[in-house]
C-alpha cells in the first residue's frame, strides 16, 4: 500500500516547500526537453556522412602573382608534381573545397530556353579532373569517370560532362537513370551527365542542398588542390608539396594547409559549441535540482522527527518510513512532469517560431520525465533512509 | 545597525556551513552560466560605431529582376557604386570589397605572403574613425585618378619596417610596387561592421588600396558574389558590367533630412535606371532601395546568431531555477531559526529590523554566490575559448560585467529571500518562548 492520501494531506497543509519543488521540477523539464532536443538535433546533422574520405585528404591553397605565368599549363605541371610525392594516393585541382563553408553554388535549367525552362534545385558546382573522385574517395555507383582527354581548361567550352551526385539525380529525376541527361547553363551551354556518385557534400553544411552536387570536367586551376594520402603523412607531405611546388616556380604563396576532417570540425565548431554549452547546463540543472532537493528533505526530516518515531514506536517499519517519502517525491515529481511537459512544448513551439527550430519531439519530455524520477528517487533515498535508522526512543524522548 | 546585521549575517552563514555552501553553489552555477551566455551575446550584439550608428548607412538596392532573390542583398553591383559615387549629397561615401594578394618587400629574402586586403576609397578611413599613426589616407583625386598607393597598419608596419615611419616607402603587391601614404593605429572593431558579409567576427584586414584600382589590376574577389540570372563571365569587365552583386557601399548621412533626402534621389536614381531596362522587378523605385544605419545593418546582417539567443533565453531559466532553489532553502533555514526570532521579537526586535537583518544575511549570500560565478564564467569562456577558437574578443569577459553580475547575483538572492524572510519576521514569539 502506498498510502496516498496521509501523504497528501500533510503535503497541502505545508504548501510553501512542495510548491517550490514543482516549480522548479516544472521549469527542469521544460529546460532539460528542450535542451537535450537541441542537443539531439545538432548532433544528428554532425553524424552525416560527406561521401568523402575525410582524414586522408589534404587540401591547401595555391596563390600565382608571377604575372608571366600560364596558368593553364602550369597547372598541369603542379597536378603532375604532386602525383608524383611519395606515399600520395591521388591529387586534383579544385575550385572549392567540401565542408569547407565557401565555394561556388549554382543551378541549371533542364531546358535550352532560359526564360521558359525549369531551374534544377541549388547545387555546389565542383570543377575537378578525372583524378577527383579517387583523390576524394569518392562512390561511383552508376555511369563512367571522366577521360583525361575530355579534360576542359575552362568553362567556357560549351558542351561539358557532369558527374552528380546521386540525391541531386533523385531530385532532379525520381524515376528515370540520369545517364545521358543534358542540363543547360543559360543559352549557350550544355552539360551532360555522366556518372552518378553515391554522396557528395557541397560546402555549406547549413545549406538544405547540402547533398546536392555536381562535378565538371574543368581542370579549374591555380587555386586550390586536393592531394590524398594516409593522415600520418600529411606532416611530411606538407613540407614536399611546398618545396616541390616553390622549386618549380618560386612566385607562388602556398597556403591554408588543411584536411578535409579539420575543414568540416571547424564548420560545424558552432554545432559542437552549442551541444557543449547545453550539455553543461542540463547536468548542472540536474544537479542542483537534486541537491535542492537532498537539502530539502533533510529538513523536513528534521522537522518531523517527532513524526517519524512515534510512526516507528507504532509499528511502522523502516521500509515505510522510506516509502513515505518516495511518494511523496513521487507525487511532486508526477505533477511537475506533467505541468513541465506542457511547458516544455509550449517553449519549443515558441522556439520554433521564432527561430526556425523543428518541432519539439514528445518523447523528449517523457525521457526528461522518466530521468527526473531516477535522479530524485537517489536524491531523496539516501537522506530518507537515514530518517529510518531514527530510534523510536529518542525521538519521542522531549515529547 | 547594518554591520552590526553584517557581522551576525557572517555568524549564521558560518553556523550552518553545509546549507551555505549549497545556497552559495546554486547561485553561483545559475549566474555562471547566465554570464557567460549574456556576455558572448554583449560582446555580439556591440554596435562599434557607438555614437555615429545613425550616421553611418549602409545601401541596399532590390537591383534583382522577378521571381528570383526574395531579398534585399547586403552588396550591390559595380555599375550601381559607380553611379552612387558620382552623387555628392552624402558627406562621406565608400564603396569596398575584400580582395587579396602576395606581399613582398623590397628585401629580397623576405618569403612573399598573401595578405587580405581592402579595396575602397578615401572616405573609409574617416567614415570609421580610423585612426592613423603616420602619414594619411591617399589624396581624395585618387578615388578618381588612380595611383598605386597604400595605407597598411600598425601590425604589420612593425613587421615590414620594424615600426618605423614608413611613409614614402615602397611595397610589392603582385609584383608591383605600391607607396606607402599612411600607418593606421590599432583598429579591429567587433563585429566586423563595415563588411560583416564573410565572417561579422574576423580580423580586419592590414592593407588598404584604392578603389579606383579596381578595374585597372582586375583585384580578385575575396568575398560573395552573387548573381540572380546566368551571365557569362569571361573576363573582368564582364564582371564589371554585370548584376552581380559583389561591393558594400557606406554613405554618412549627418541628420534625419539628409537620409530623407538622399533616400529619394536613390528612388530617383532606381526609376532612371527603370527607364534604362534595368531593376525589372515589380517593386516600384521608392521599394527598391534601403538604407541602413549600423543597428539595423547588424539586426539585417544576423551578425548575432540565433543559438546566441536560445542560449541567453535557456539562461535565463536556469537561473529562474536557481532562484527557486535557493528561495527553499532560505525558507529550510530561515524556519530552523524561527526560535531564535522568537526570542529576538521578545526582547524587542521590529518586524522590520528582523526583516532587515534576514535581507541582509540572504544579500551576502548572493555577493559570494555572484563572486564564485564571475569565476565560474571567467573560467568557463576560457575554456571554450580554447577548445573552440573562438575569437578572443567574444570570450574576454567585458568590464561591465563586474558590475552587472554581483547585481544580478545579490538582486537573484534578494528577490529568493524576500518570501522566507517576511514569512520569519512574522514568527510568534509566544510559540517559541512557550515550548522552551
Amino acid at each position: 500500500m502506498l498510502h496516498i492520501k496521509p501523504i497528501l494531506s500533510s503535503l497541502l497543509r505545508s504548501k510553501s516547500g512542495p510548491v517550490l519543488l514543482l516549480i522548479q521540477i516544472i521549469l527542469s523539464v521544460a529546460i532539460v526537453a528542450n535542451a537535450s532536443f537541441i542537443i539531439q538535433e545538432r548532433l544528428a546533422l554532425m553524424q552525416r556522412v560527406s561521401g568523402v574520405e575525410e582524414s586522408e585528404v589534404l587540401t591547401f591553397s595555391l596563390f600565382n602573382f608571377d604575372p608571366l605565368i600560364d596558368k593553364t599549363a602550369q597547372n598541369k605541371i603542379d597536378q603532375q608534381i604532386l602525383r608524383g610525392l611519395p606515399n600520395v594516393i591521388d591529387a586534383t585541382s579544385t575550385n572549392m573545397l567540401p565542408l569547407s563553408g565557401g565555394g561556388w553554388s549554382s543551378t541549371f535549367n533542364l531546358g535550352p530556353d532560359p526564360d521558359s525552362a525549369k531551374s534544377t534545385p541549388q547545387f555546389a558546382m565542383y570543377l575537378g579532373t578525372d583524378h577527383t573522385l579517387e583523390t576524394l574517395g569518392l562512390k561511383l555507383i552508376e555511369g563512367r569517370n571522366f577521360y583525361p582527354h575530355e579534360l576542359k581548361d575552362n568553362l567556357d567550352s560549351p558542351s561539358r560532362l557532369a558527374i552528380i551526385s546521386s540525391a541531386l539525380a533523385k531530385a532532379i529525376w525520381p524515376d528515370e537513370s540520369p545517364l545521358g541527361k543534358v542540363l543547360y547553363e543559360g543559352k549557350d551551354a550544355q552539360i551532360t551527365v555522366i556518372g552518378v556518385v553515391e554522396k557528395l557534400q557541397g560546402a555549406w553544411i547549413d545549406s538544405s542542398s547540402l547533398e546536392n552536387s555536381v562535378i565538371q570536367n574543368v581542370d579549374y586551376g591555380s587555386s586550390s588542390y586536393m592531394v590524398r594520402a594516409k593522415p600520418e603523412f600529411h606532416a611530411e607531405l606538407k613540407d614536399a608539396i611546398k618545396k616541390a611546388l616553390l622549386a618549380e616556380n618560386p612566385n607562388r604563396v602556398l597556403d591554408g594547409f588543411k584536411s578535409i576532417e579539420a575543414l568540416k570540425d571547424s564548420s560545424y565548431r558552432d554545432h559542437k559549441l552549442m551541444i557543449t554549452v547545453l550539455i553543461m547546463m542540463v547536468v548542472l540543472l540536474l544537479l542542483i535540482t537534486s541537491l535542492g532537493l537532498t537539502g530539502m528533505v533533510m529538513f523536513n526530516i528534521q522537522r518531523r522527527t517527532k513524526q517519524i518515531g512515534t510512526r516507528r514506536a507504532l509499528g511502522a517499519k523502516k521500509r515505510d518510513i522510506v516509502s513515505y517519502f518516495l511518494v511523496e517525491n513521487y507525487l511532486i515529481c508526477l505533477a511537475g512532469g506533467v505541468l513541465g511537459g506542457l511547458l516544455a512544448i509550449q517553449l519549443g513551439q515558441q522556439l520554433m517560431k521564432i527561430y526556425s527550430l523543428p518541432m519539439l519531439d514528445l518523447s523528449y519530455p517523457l525521457f526528461t520525465v522518466a530521468g527526473l524520477f531516477i535522479v530524485t528517487t537517489l536524491a531523496v533515498y539516501l537522506p530518507a533512509r537515514k530518517a529510518a535508522n531514527i530510534s523510536p526512543a529518542t525521538a519521542t524522548r522531549s515529547v | 545597525m547594518f554591520f552590526y546585521y553584517v557581522d551576525l549575517a557572517w555568524r549564521s552563514i558560518k553556523k550552518t556551513p553545509v546549507l551555505s555552501l549549497l545556497m552559495v553553489l546554486a547561485i553561483s552555477i545559475g549566474i555562471g552560466i547566465t554570464i557567460t551566455t549574456l556576455n558572448v551575446y554583449k560582446m555580439m550584439s556591440f554596435n562599434p560605431a557607438g555614437e555615429r550608428s545613425d550616421e553611418l548607412n549602409a545601401v541596399q538596392l532590390w537591383s534583382q529582376g522577378p521571381d528570383s532573390w526574395d531579398e534585399l542583398n547586403s552588396l550591390v553591383t559595380y555599375q550601381d557604386a559607380m553611379n552612387l559615387r558620382n552623387n555628392t549629397l552624402p558627406k562621406r561615401q565608400a564603396a569596398m570589397f575584400r580582395t587579396g594578394m602576395a606581399l613582398q618587400t623590397e628585401d629580397v629574402n623576405f618569403a612573399p605572403i598573401l595578405e587580405s586586403i581592402r579595396v575602397t576609397d578615401s572616405d573609409f578611413f574617416k567614415l570609421f574613425d580610423v585612426p592613423f599613426l603616420y602619414g594619411n589616407v591617399w589624396d581624395k583625386s585618387v578615388d578618381t585618378e588612380p595611383a598605386y598607393q597604400v595605407v597598411i597598419n600598425d601590425k604589420l608596419n612593425q613587421k615590414l619596417f620594424a615600426g618605423q615611419n614608413s611613409v614614402g616607402k615602397v611595397i610589392y603587391l603582385n609584383r608591383k610596387p605600391y607607396q606607402v601614404v599612411g600607418v593606421i593605429k590599432a583598429w579591429d572593431p567587433k563585429p566586423k561592421y563595415y563588411d560583416p558579409t564573410n565572417g561579422a567576427f574576423n580580423d580586419t584586414e592590414q592593407i588598404f588600396v584604392p578603389f579606383s584600382l579596381t578595374p585597372i589590376e582586375e583585384f580578385d574577389v575575396w568575398g560573395n558574389t552573387s548573381g540572380w540570372k546566368f551571365e557569362t563571365m569571361n573576363s573582368y569587365s564582364d564582371r564589371l558590367n554585370s548584376e552581380k552583386v559583389w561591393l558594400l557601399y557606406w554613405v554618412e548621412l549627418p541628420n534625419k533630412d539628409a537620409v530623407t533626402s538622399y533616400r529619394s534621389w536613390l528612388s530617383n536614381y532606381v526609376a532612371e535606371q527603370k527607364a534604362l531596362g534595368r531593376f525589372t522587378d515589380k517593386k516600384s523605385a521608392a521599394d527598391s532601395v534601403k538604407v541602413s544605419d549600423v543597428a539595423t545593418w547588424l539586426e539585417y546582417n544576423h551578425v548575432v546568431p540565433e543559438d546566441n539567443k536560445i542560449l541567453v533565453g535557456l539562461s535565463a531559466l536556469f537561473l529562474s531555477v536557481c532562484l527557486v532553489n535557493i528561495l527553499g532553502l532560505i525558507l529550510t533555514k530561515f524556519l530552523k531559526r524561527a526560535p531564535e526570532v522568537g526570542v529576538r521579537r521578545a526582547i524587542g526586535a521590529s518586524r522590520a529590523q528582523i526583516f532587515a537583518q534576514y535581507m541582509v544575511e540572504v544579500g551576502m549570500i548572493g555577493l559570494l554566490g555572484g563572486l564564485l560565478g564571475l569565476a565560474w564564467a571567467y573560467a568557463s569562456l576560457y575554456g571554450l575559448s580554447a577548445q573552440f577558437e573562438v575569437s578572443k574578443g567574444l570570450t574576454h569577459l567585458s568590464a561591465s560585467m563586474w558590475i552587472i553580475t554581483p547585481s544580478i547575483a545579490v538582486g537573484t538572492a534578494l528577490l529568493a529571500g524576500l518570501y522566507p524572510a517576511w514569512v520569519v519576521c512574522r514568527t510568534k514569539p509566544s510559540v517559541y518562548l512557550k515550548s522552551q
